[in-house]
């Protein structure tokens, strides 16, 4: 039996007006997952994540937070919770210190422990030499780690974190990307992107948000790159499927093949081999872009399409 | 959890210069009205000495600085309320509240507290101002401890109602002018109807009737029921405010 998951939605729906935000999503997130969840813009991600903190109520469904229901009894369940949103919500006029300790006591650490947390919480993400200054006079990213020291502080079971990366240089993002890799040793994680390769690099599984129905749920570790190979005097088809050994493979165009990328890197060797010495004329053998970049578009596609035609 | 939020209220209210130049100014216009209604009750005196049963300072000075006071209230209370929700909705700092352990109750009543605690100084410093004139004369204490009565239910009512407007918009500027459209309409409901014999609903619908009962010495349970309930109507409709923002309809 599968332990009890520490986050579960089931069925949610949010309308605004005569829109439908979100329609019949349901989630659930075990300790120790990192769940990425992908969307174009105004895909419902940011809704589904207000409604999964608490600070939306959903207009159908149900969720728990470690057991607790969130519209029956919403303090013991937000105790759980750690959220950052898009904006990270900050008191501009206090400083990093005073602010943490101010997040600590509002979700009931013990006035004893809050020294000890803001510290922990302050060296995660790389505050210590900031905790005197002012919010306000401090640089967009560094304002961004407090806001996710401000949902880190009390140690959640669950965080829930919107766009956790944005408005970080790339240093700070390879950071950020660690911490929330260590997290998730002890945390369920939910964070939404728009980066695909933050989700491939970062989540351990992956949930697609088109039109605010959840379209596609799998875990990233199914996920393998494929490569393109382009050949000027391609053999037939079954030739390239006996030298891959998969029958995933597919011809895009005239000598223009697409296949997963094989786990042993013996079978591109043959490929290789042989397209040598039969003189298939390769001038190509790339990786393509990911599988879930695949899927990504495959499914947005036809809001893409009637957006271009609009 | 109530404490929390009053002293994160506290901590933003008195770290910025605004509410030390509020209470200043609030305190330098205060005191020159109580000189002047001094020095008005002085010119009196002789004629004042004369009557069967000659007013004393309460009546005659405390009375009308309170009074002075509860005018000035109705523009200075709009000013520290505005930011209160609006405020935080605008900079996006309501769902650090909305995803914490804590109840709409307790964030409405912390918030309310922390204003009152900067009302509250004003409204020491009115208390202290009066009591300096023991030294030259007698006070009657009841009196002027019913005016303070008013000046403090006058100040939690006027409260409860900024705040109420300020959970409604995302504009501190429209919760300003409607809580002080709403207070200088309480206050000056019956304007038009003092003059007749008969004042009737009008009169018991505004807030200056109750407010003077109070500082002429009239503690009626009518008039206190008058702003306590005026105050928690205002509080109750501000966390309906707030829930209304997260619930489904």
């Amino acid at each position: 039996m599968s332990p009890l998951p520490l986050l579960c939605a089931q069925g949610l729906s949010r309308r605004f007006g005569a829109r439908v935000a979100v329609a019949e999503l349901s989630l659930t997130l075990q300790r120790g997952e990192v769940l990425g969840l992908l969307g174009l813009n105004g895909a419902g991600k940011s809704t589904t994540l207000q409604m999964l903190a608490g600070v939306l109520a959903p207009h159908t469904g149900q969720i728990a937070l470690n057991g607790h229901d969130l519209a029956r009894a919403p303090l013991a369940a937000k105790r759980h919770l750690g959220y950052l949103p898009e904006i990270p919500p900050l008191f501009k006029e206090a400083t990093v210190d005073e602010f943490l300790a101010f997040c600590a006591r509002l979700h009931e650490v013990p006035r004893a422990a809050v020294g000890a947390l803001v510290e922990r919480a302050k060296a995660r993400c790389n505050l210590g030499a900031v905790g005197a200054r002012l919010i306000r006079n401090l640089s967009k990213g560094f304002q961004q780690r407090v806001g996710l020291a401000q949902a880190i502080v009390h140690e959640p079971a669950v965080l829930i974190l919107d766009e956790p990366t944005v408005g970080l240089d790339p240093a700070q993002i390879q950071e950020v990307r660690e911490l929330i890799r260590a997290l998730s040793a002890e945390q369920a994680i939910l964070l939404s992107t728009h980066l695909l390769s933050e989700a491939e690099n970062l989540c351990s599984r992956v949930v697609i948000l088109h039109q605010g129905r959840l379209v596609y749920d799998q875990p990233i570790a199914g996920q393998r790159q494929h490569m393109l190979l382009r050949l000027r005097q391609p053999p037939p088809l079954a030739v390239l499927q006996n030298l891959l050994e998969t029958t995933d493979i597919h011809e895009v165009a005239g000598g223009h093949f697409e296949f997963a990328t094989p786990t042993e890197p013996a079978a591109l060797e043959r490929v290789v081999a042989a397209a040598v010495g039969h003189a298939w004329g390769l001038f190509e053998l790339s990786p393509s872009g990911s599988m879930l970049e695949r899927t990504f578009l495959d499914l947005t596609r036809e809001y893409r399409a009637s957006g271009d035609a609009g | 959890m109530i404490g929390v939020v009053l002293k994160r209220e506290m901590q933003a209210l008195f770290r910025s210069p605004f509410a030390w130049c509020v209470l200043a100014a609030v305190q330098f216009l205060i005191a020159y009205q109580f000189l002047a209604q001094i020095d008005i009750f002085l010119q009196y005196l002789p004629k004042i000495r004369r009557l069967a049963e000659p007013p004393g300072v309460a009546q005659l000075v405390i009375a009308p600085t309170f009074h002075i006071t509860g005018f000035l209230l109705l523009f200075l209370i709009p000013v520290l309320t505005m930011q209160s929700f609006s405020g935080e909705r605008r900079a996006g700092t309501l769902p650090l509240w909305y995803s914490a352990p804590i109840t709409l109750r307790a964030l409405v009543l912390g918030k309310f507290l922390g204003v009152m605690s900067l009302l509250g100084l004003i409204w020491g410093l009115n208390a202290l101002m009066p009591l300096t004139l023991l030294w030259g004369t007698e006070l009657d204490l009841g009196t002027y401890a019913s005016g303070l009565l008013g000046l403090l239910l006058l100040m939690t009512t006027g409260t409860a109602l900024g705040l109420w407007y300020s959970a409604l918009t995302a504009q501190p500027a429209i919760a300003a002018i409607a809580t002080f459209a709403t207070l200088l309409c309480l206050w000056l409901i019956d304007w038009a109807s003092q003059l007749e014999k008969d004042p009737g609903l009008l009169s018991q619908l505004s807030m200056l009737t109750h407010f003077q009962n109070l500082t002429r010495g009239l503690v009626d349970t009518f008039d206190v029921a008058y702003f306590v309930l005026l105050t928690c109507a205002a509080l109750a409709l501000t966390v309906w405010a707030l829930a209304g923002e997260r619930r489904a309809f």
